[in-house]
């Protein structure tokens, strides 16, 4: 008896916190539905009939391009981060070499900074460059990615048995061989996680493409949410529409992968 | 032949990341530096001028502590509810009480995966004065006679940004504790009930101890994260008009200017100067490793 007293009460309580964590979100998708007019005339608490509408109005403007401007960043990104962060995983975790330690140091030390700390030069560097036409500046500082080379060493570590890197080097397997076709294969979750976290990371990005990004053509989807109320401006509702279409899916593909993402952002954490 | 050749190997799965840090990593943060002890307005020339930059940051002018100020606040004061919550949360879900799990984890934790700017937009709608959801609600309640101007007066305006601030973090604490909890040893906690101990006085005295690394672990991070703050008290205060309304910086009377959006204002907002920009971050560095630093010691010498 008790214990289903516990177990209601424990549910209960949960589901009215997770209420609080719901509600945003709720109102942010049921505006959405509504005319203008009537998201200043009365409160909105059911889905209304007018999202049609809406989307016309937010199809008008570019959004796709939004879209395809974020993924292009995120996918390049990701790809390109943990290729690299693999690549020096390997090199600590199953090689010895000079200053070995005091390297994986230094490198565990740059998480620790802040990432605004370079932006004025690194943008001043972009300009000379000139690559600030282009979506480079948003992808380049992803690329030597601290944490993903901490994650990386750790677990081609313990996942990658280095009898077999042995065994194969025996055979004449090439080193880069190894790396493509030995230790791939093991590092699939570790991929995964990192990939998650890096994409997020960088789809959410707002202060550097707010400074560099000069056109709307290269505009992401947080500069692109952020304008709405240029491209709609005495449109409420289609700025909220906006602002679900660019938040609502990235939201749902994370919370399929939420898991593996979890067990990247925490890792580290319990051993202090 | 074959041993020398291999000494190259490593350096070659090195290289790549090591050649991309120095040049958009440390590159930047070395010439920002010098930047920092420059008077540059990014379109003429460069002179140097000492530390002048960071004795202009004592400056009231600067903003700079005043937004300091302003981040350690919303810091100090969101923090521990975060993890007040997150922690209740957690022991929760790990209790043998709760059920559908997964699922009320994932929900708590949704609000930290969006986009920050989209989370200053949802708070900006739900706050607005005359449309805003809030508003409507208290006074279809009765509870005001018209609506409150959340974003327009310092101290309203700050509440909705804790608010905000402890909706988007708790979630993050929760997927902490929840690690933590997973490795606290089971055995524990069932021989101290066998000796009669209460489920509450066993969280106490055996839980919360063992927690202890995941707590330095947030409240470190959060610190260094906190610090950080631009985008979510940016765009509730401005809004989706971003660019070209006169935006109000910081909100009424910069009472929430942060040190990031500070930078960001100095150096490619109102103004374009660039050395003082460059000297704010290098001065919100020196805050964060000071906190960091006084964080760490204080959990040090506490567990000794």
């Amino acid at each position: 008896m008790s214990g289903a007293v516990r177990k209601t009460a424990a549910t209960f309580g949960i589901a009215v916190l997770s209420l609080f964590s719901l509600i945003p979100f709720y109102i942010m998708v049921i505006m959405g539905t509504y005319r203008n007019e009537d998201l200043f005339t009365r409160i909105v608490l059911v889905p209304g009939t007018y999202l049609l509408e809406n989307l016309k109005t937010v199809a008008a403007s570019r959004f796709d391009l939004l879209y395809l401007n974020s993924l292009i960043v995120s996918l390049a990104s990701t790809a390109l981060s943990v290729f690299v962060s693999a690549c020096a995983g390997f090199a600590f975790a199953k090689h010895e070499f000079k200053y070995k330690n005091r390297i994986f140091a230094f490198v565990l030390l740059t998480m620790m900074i802040p990432g605004q700390l370079g932006i004025v030069a690194y943008v001043i560097e972009m300009r000379q460059l000139e690559l600030t036409g282009t979506l480079l500046p948003l992808i380049l500082p992803w690329v030597a990615n601290a944490f993903g080379v901490y994650w990386m060493t750790q677990y081609i570590r313990s996942a990658v048995p280095t009898e077999v890197l042995e065994s194969a080097r025996i055979d004449g397997c090439s080193e880069a061989g190894l790396f493509f076709r030995m230790v791939f294969p093991f590092i699939y979750p570790a991929v995964t996680t990192l990939s998650l976290l890096v994409f997020l990371w960088s789809w959410n990005n707002y202060l550097l493409p707010l400074i560099i990004v000069n056109k709307p053509e290269l505009y992401t989807i947080p500069l692109g949410i952020t304008s709405l109320g240029n491209a709609y401006r005495t449109d409420l509702a289609a700025q909220v529409l906006g602002l679900t279409l660019g938040t609502l899916p990235v939201l749902i593909l994370f919370a399929v992968g939420s898991k593996s993402f979890i067990r990247g952002l925490t890792a580290g954490s319990v051993k202090g | 032949m074959n041993t020398a050749s291999r000494k190259w190997v490593p350096y070659a799965f090195l290289s790549p990341y090591v050649l991309f840090y120095l040049a958009f990593g440390l590159f930047p943060i070395v010439f920002s530096f010098y930047v920092s002890l420059t008077s540059w307005d990014g379109i003429g020339g460069k002179t140097f001028v000492g530390l002048s930059n960071y004795k202009y940051l004592f400056d009231p002018d600067s903003h700079f502590f005043q937004s300091v100020g302003n981040t350690l606040l919303f810091v100090a004061v969101t923090l521990p509810v975060q993890m007040a919550l997150g922690l209740i949360i957690a022991t929760l879900l790990y209790s043998r009480w709760v059920q559908w799990k997964g699922f009320f984890q994932l929900i708590n934790f949704l609000p930290y995966i969006v986009t920050p700017v989209a989370v200053g937009l949802m708070f900006n709608l739900l706050f607005d004065w005359q449309a805003g959801f809030v508003n409507k609600v208290l006074v279809e309640l009765g509870l005001v006679d018209e609506g409150i101007y959340w974003l327009g007066e310092p101290l309203t305006a700050r509440i909705v940004i804790v608010l905000m601030l402890i909706w988007k973090g708790f979630g993050y604490t929760m997927v902490f504790y929840l690690a933590g909890l997973a490795n606290v040893p089971k055995d524990l906690h069932e021989a101290a009930q066998v000796d009669g101990a209460s489920a509450l006085r066993v969280f106490w005295s055996i839980t919360l101890p063992l927690l202890k690394p995941v707590t330095a672990f947030i409240v470190i991070t959060g610190i260094i994260g906190g610090f950080q703050l631009l985008e979510e008290p940016m765009l509730l205060l401005t809004g989706a008009g971003m660019g070209s309304s006169v935006a109000v910086i910081g909100g009424p009377d910069r009472c929430c200017l942060t040190t990031v959006w500070n930078m960001y204002d100095t150096a490619f907002g109102s103004t374009t100067r660039y050395g003082v920009g460059a000297a704010i971050a290098y001065g919100l560095c020196v805050i964060i490793a000071v906190f960091s630093f006084v964080g760490a010691r204080i959990y040090k010498g506490d567990s000794e």
